[in-house]
């Protein structure tokens, strides 16, 4: 590796690193209002650098190492860092950056370098492209807030873990920043920690992550008494390691993969691990959007994608991967056909989505050749989707910003005219989720159900797949269903704000009298940036410019992007990711793209139906399936149950462990503690104080002292 | 570096002697600053000799207990009067005044260096009364500790490991809270009962030794080195390892033996507790891995491992169990002790690298953060004379920066990776995981435990609206200047460790690996056409029956 390439690879993590670290450290003092400075700068600057790995340094190793694969790594494990790009090839198609040893003992180690190859380059264009618009948009949204440095502080530590995440060259250090995404994202849901939903959803959020963090330490583990080590380069891209250890141990590999998914589950919020994330929408919504829809939850996917290599030689993993997808895809989407609470649509929405990419990555059940595709299928969903989702989620915070923290669709309506912005964008991000001919979404959706059709037409699961795939275009539909919903719900219909949109909010909102209420920054900036509202004023403003113009250029983005690919720069690209199997030609299928087109219009003219034309009739359904609409507003209930068979048997199994720490153990040692005591019971009569009685003792003892004497005399 | 050892042993005794001198004339003020000066001072002189060490640290141990620093001298000299049976017995024997240091002691004296300034700054301004003998306590519990640390002689070793029990005794007694006599003595007798038995253990191997024919039975890297080569029989060895186990499982404390802890830390002052936790329980698996590991090969493989591994995953569950269940921050922070010493001790019996390097880790850690979350505690006890959950709600509103350090130091005892607790946990259960999955696999489902509870006492503490005591009078300050300066240190140790654990492991990486070499022989070493596990049990066989022979 050149100089260049080791330090554009050390800005992309580096940069916001030092931002995190300035904000911090001189956030409250220095900075205050203008804390997102360096986190903005740091992530151009990072964006910047990922471009440039992305479009120069990365595909420069393409070529290059053609045909040398894993075998050019030494048994040592350190020369692969160490490498000239004038003599040597950098093995396995990626550009590494040398760091540090982290860790070194018996057979554990762990360098903590920087590996980019293809999939990496995307995700990491990706991050930091989502992120520089979302912390733009911030610094409009979050204006006044009291705690802004703190939030531009984790904002950047979490770009930081996010691309150490990806840029890992090793399964330990992929945990490491695994919970320390984990981290960020506990620290901003409860960013607002004065509420107690947000108190709460932070620790909720972490501990199933911890439960799914669980599976994949163990997982990591197994993979490292299994092969010897933790390194992708000698576990996923050592064909010889793998093939040797599929055929020495079956069955070895299955539960590896298992267990990793185990740990995707929990941080891309797969069913039945997926609660956390529609609480996780109580942190301020550009969270939402970044850490919540768009990048920290797509790990889970990335991981599987990553682990490819395993994963072709587990096909019932694979199968447990598109099973579960599928079953969180379709319950979320019926979850969200019944909320009212827009945020928590967008949430369960992205649920869904991720599941449509795990069940595209399950598709490579149907044989090894189809394993690319299904990767690139994923990956290209997870892509467009960080754009389009993102890009909801901003447009919704802005919907919420206008209309004074209110998020209640019921609560306001017909919302065109007021916040044409807002708006225009939403409409871009609705369309392209729902998957409407020609934007991110349908192309994307599209190579998703190629791939399941691949499912079908292949390999020994046909039947498992086609089901897959009936629960795929049935969650299309249902997916431009509630999109449109959300929409029509939001922006049409009589013109109608919540009285907290027309209300002055001046900067007191944070002080004490308010830790009760919901009054958050969102409120604050309208008077802060130059938007007075002034008593009367019965109009609530648009987005002011730091949050338009991110939301114009992501609607841009959730437009045009589906076009990047797959076929001519997508797909080709990330088909040089090392350890992904040879490929099939791909092509387009026009009875798809049609099938897609079709339930992508169908879904929305019934949304428009309902809740333009003809209102009354989501009415009367709702009236007509009580217990149906019941199960699907209360979210089918999983928090409840959880709580009941799960959460509540441990608090009682913790209060008797208590008691019977407290009663049993700490009583039977404090009676073998009473032991003594109650011997001493008989000699202490004989201590009575009583001169008489010590008299008569001394003259029992003596008596048989001389006595025993005596006999020892007379018998000698 | 003899030099070092001595002054890091008696710079503590000679400020306790000067301040016992000065008593009755010192007030709390003299007191505290002098006791200040003999803390810090200690404590650079334990990190210059930190520094020595290991610019002087090459090459690898060649017995399984090698101090690099020795300081040395026969003390006692006597006759042999046992009845020679079958092997011929040295004639005399020596009783050795043998103090000494390698990579692990010098670690450990660090973090007792460090954990001690903290309890001075913590102590400042509670203690009011008899601040002199409170520092006195204090300053003598560390040069006892020290000593344990630097003790290479069983004696030694067991007069240091018992005499820490006299300071802290005095210390929860006189200083302590509402039950503080019950929790001193109730702390004293059981770690006491556990020692006596460990006595008889320690009695009986040196015996052992001496019938064995070796000139210096008290020396432990001797002793190592002799039953390394000349194995006991595996009853005797078992005999003897459960019998010194005793008062090392109850220092630990393992479980069941845990009951008189949360009481001792409930009802210690602050400073007590941070040393109680940070350093002293420490002496138990110090005490398994000093004398246990290097000498009862055969037990601790065969008994070891399946006991207090078993016994540590239950700790590990159980504990935080009782932690999830408890209302004051305090017990919930002794219990959650209970949890971590038992990866400590999972790691530990894994019996190789990566266990033994997460176990000492574990140790050094625990001492960190479970030091730092009773300074927090205390410093929100001094505040509103509450450590109950049900008083207490929403205080980062109130005390930003305690606030702000209370995320972090849980976050650091929780594991999260870039802290020191992920390290030591992770290996521990790593090196577990390769000897037994099961075991790894049960006390990793303590890691998600620990997550909930201690998350739950910051969401119910710090979180959600402002609630605080009714009888608190005036303004409530956040963290003074002398707090932090208790508090950042540790701080700052705990992102060090958790950022760069390998320049940590590098100190004790060749003490460690003496060790676990006794348990899985470098391939080097093992002679004969075939490797691996085969040939080692049978090797180990061999020899034990040889010995019975």
């Amino acid at each position: 590796m050149s100089d260049y390439a080791q330090l554009i690879l050390w800005l992309i993590p580096g940069a916001p690193l030092i931002a995190a670290t300035v904000i911090a450290l001189f956030g409250k003092l220095l900075l205050g209002g203008r804390s997102h400075v360096p986190c903005v700068a740091a992530l151009a600057v990072a964006f910047a650098a990922s471009l440039m790995l992305l479009v120069s340094i990365v595909p420069a190793t393409f070529v290059e190492s053609s045909g040398t694969g894993a075998e050019y790594i030494d048994e040592d494990g350190q020369t692969f860092v160490q490498i000239d790009s004038d003599t040597a090839v950098s093995p396995a198609k990626g550009a590494v950056a040398t760091g540090y040893e982290w860790l070194d003992i018996g057979t554990l180690n762990l360098r903590i370098d920087l590996r980019a190859d293809a999939i990496a380059a995307i995700m990491l264009a990706m991050v930091t492209g989502v992120s520089l618009l979302v912390a733009i948009f911030a610094s409009g949204y979050m204006h006044g807030d009291p705690g802004y440095p703190r939030f531009f502080a984790a904002v950047s530590l979490f770009v930081f873990s996010m691309c150490m995440l990806v840029l890992a060259g090793n399964f330990l250090q992929l945990f490491i920043f695994w919970e320390a995404v984990g981290l960020c994202s506990y620290l901003l849901i409860g960013f607002w920690f004065k509420k107690p939903s947000a108190a709460a959803a932070a620790k909720k959020a972490f501990v199933i992550n911890r439960i799914g963090d669980f599976g994949l330490i163990t997982g990591i583990f197994l993979i490292w008494t299994t092969f010897g080590s933790t390194d992708f380069s000698k576990v996923l891209f050592d064909a010889a390691a793998l093939a040797r250890v599929n055929t020495e141990q079956p069955g070895m590999i299955q539960l590896i993969c298992f267990l990793l998914f185990v740990g995707a589950m929990g941080k891309s919020a797969q069913f039945p691990l997926h609660v956390w994330l529609p609480d996780a929408m109580e942190g301020p919504t550009p969270v939402s959007a970044l850490i919540h829809a768009a990048t920290m939850v797509t790990a889970g996917v990335y991981l599987v994608a990553r682990s490819t290599p395993l994963f072709v030689l587990a096909p019932q993993a694979q199968l447990f991967v598109a099973g579960i997808g599928a079953a969180t895809a379709l319950i979320s989407a019926l979850i969200a056909l019944t909320q009212y609470d827009l945020k928590r649509v967008m949430a369960y929405s992205t649920v869904s989505q991720l599941g449509f990419m795990f069940m595209a990555l399950g598709s490579a059940a149907a044989g090894r050749e189809y394993a690319t595709f299904a990767v690139m299928a994923a990956m290209f969903h997870l892509f467009t989707h960080a754009y389009f989702k993102a890009l909801l989620f901003l447009a919704s915070g802005s919907v919420m910003h206008s209309m004074g923290d209110v998020i209640d669709m019921r609560r306001f309506s017909g919302l065109r005219s007021v916040l044409p912005v807002t708006h225009w964008t939403f409409l871009c991000g609705a369309l392209a989720l729902a998957g409407f001919p020609l934007m991110a979404g349908f192309w994307s959706k599209d190579e998703i159900l190629a791939a399941l059709s691949n499912g079908i037409a292949h390999g020994q699961y046909k039947t498992f797949f086609t089901v897959i795939f009936g629960v795929a275009v049935l969650t299309a539909l249902l997916t431009a269903f509630y999109t449109f919903r959300a929409y029509f719900m939001t922006f049409w219909g009589p013109e109608k704000f919540p009285e907290e949109a027309l209300q002055p909010h001046g900067h007191g909102a944070h002080d004490d009298a308010h830790d009760h209420d919901h009054s958050h920054a969102p409120v604050v900036h309208a008077a802060a940036s130059g938007h007075e509202m002034v008593h009367g004023d019965a109009r609530p403003h648009d987005a002011p410019p730091p949050m338009a113009w991110p939301l114009r250029i992501l609607a841009v983005c959730a437009v045009l992007i589906g076009f990047v690919g797959p076929a001519h720069l997508f797909g080709p690209y990330i088909e040089n990711t090392p350890g992904l199997p040879d490929v099939t030609p791909h092509h387009m299928s026009l009875p798809l793209m049609l099938l897609s087109a079709i339930i992508a219009s169908v879904g929305m003219g019934i949304a428009y139906q309902w809740y333009v034309k003809a209102p009354s009739i989501p009415e009367k359904l709702e009236s007509g399936l009580r217990p149906l609409f019941k199960l699907s507003h209360g979210k089918f209930f999983f928090d409840e149950l959880f709580t009941a068979i799960l959460v509540a048997p441990l608090r009682v199994i913790a209060v008797c462990s208590s008691l019977f720490d407290k009663y049993i153990l700490d009583g039977l040692v404090d009676s073998v503690g009473a032991i003594p005591r109650l011997m001493s019971q008989a000699p202490r009569r004989l201590h009575g104080g009583l001169t008489p009685a010590y008299a008569a003792t001394m003259l029992i003892a003596v008596l048989g002292c001389v006595f025993c004497v005596m006999q020892l005399f007379a018998a000698n | 570096m003899i030099g070092f050892l001595i002054a890091l042993m008696s710079l503590p005794l000679a400020t306790a002697v000067l301040l016992m001198l000065f008593r009755a004339s010192a007030g709390q003020n003299t007191a505290r600053w002098m006791a200040l000066l003999g803390t810090v001072v200690t404590l650079c002189v334990s990190v210059v000799a930190v520094a020595k060490y290991k610019e002087q640290l090459v090459g690898n141990a060649s017995q399984p207990v090698q101090p690099r620093i020795v300081w040395r001298h026969t003390w006692l000299e006597f006759e042999t009067e046992m009845v020679a049976t079958d092997v011929a017995l040295p004639d005399r024997v020596k009783l050795e005044f043998f103090l000494g240091a390698d990579g692990v002691s010098l670690a450990l004296i660090a973090l007792t260096s460090l954990l001690s300034v903290s309890a001075v700054l913590i102590s400042w301004e509670s203690i009011k009364e008899r601040a002199a003998e409170f520092y006195i306590c204090l300053l003598v519990l560390q040069a006892g500790l020290i000593g344990v640390f630097c003790a290479f002689d069983l004696l030694l070793f067991y007069v240091f490991f018992e005499f820490t029990l006299i300071p802290l005794f005095f210390m929860v007694g006189l200083w302590g809270g509402a039950q503080r006599h019950y929790a001193a003595m109730k702390f004293f007798l059981y770690t006491l009962v556990g020692s006596l038995i460990t006595l008889i253990g320690l009695a009986a191997l040196v015996l052992t030794a001496i019938k064995a024919g070796v000139v210096t039975p008290f020396s432990i890297p001797d002793l190592s080195a002799w039953f390394a080569d000349h194995p006991m029989g595996s009853r005797l060895q078992t005999i003897l390892f459960l019998t010194l186990s005793a008062g090392f499982m109850v220092k630990v404390p393992l479980f069941p033996f845990h009951t008189w802890l949360p009481l001792a830390h409930v009802e210690a002052p602050t400073a007590g507790s941070v040393m109680l936790a940070g350093v002293l329980l420490k002496l138990g698996s110090y005490g398994f891995f000093r004398i246990s590991l290097p000498i009862f090969r055969d037990a601790c493989e065969q008994v070891g491992t399946p006991l207090i591994a078993t016994l540590s995953v239950i700790g590990i569950v159980y504990g935080s169990f009782c932690a999830l269940a408890q209302r004051d921050i305090k017990k919930l922070v002794a219990y959650s002790s209970v949890a971590h010493l038992g990866f400590c001790m999972l790691g530990l019996f894994a019996l190789n690298a990566e266990g033994v390097t997460g176990s000492l880790l574990q140790m050094i850690n625990h001492g960190l953060s479970t030091g730092a979350l009773f300074l927090l505690v205390g410093m929100i006890y001094d505040r509103y004379h509450t450590r109950q959950l049900d008083d207490l709600g929403g205080l980062a509103k109130r005390l930003p920066m305690i606030s702000v350090a209370m995320v972090f130091t849980t976050m650091a005892s929780i594991g999260l990776p870039g802290l020191n607790g992920f390290v030591g946990e992770m290996l521990s259960l790593a090196g577990m995981f390769k000897l037994a999955p099961i075991y790894a696999v049960i006390g990793t489902s303590g890691v998600v435990l620990g997550a909930w509870y201690m998350l739950t006492m910051v969401q119910h503490g710090f979180f959600g609206p402002l609630k605080e005591p009714h009888d608190v009078h005036g303004p409530v300050s956040d963290m003074s200047p002398r707090e932090a300066c208790a508090f950042l240190p540790l701080a700052v140790m705990c992102l060090w460790i958790g950022v760069m654990p390998q320049s940590f492991i590098e100190l004790m990486r060749p003490d460690i690996e003496a060790v676990t070499n006794l348990y899985h022989p470098p391939r080097i070493l093992t002679s004969g056409p075939s490797l691996g596990n085969a040939t080692h049990n049978s090797f180990v066989e061999s020899q034990v029956q040889l010995e019975r022979e």
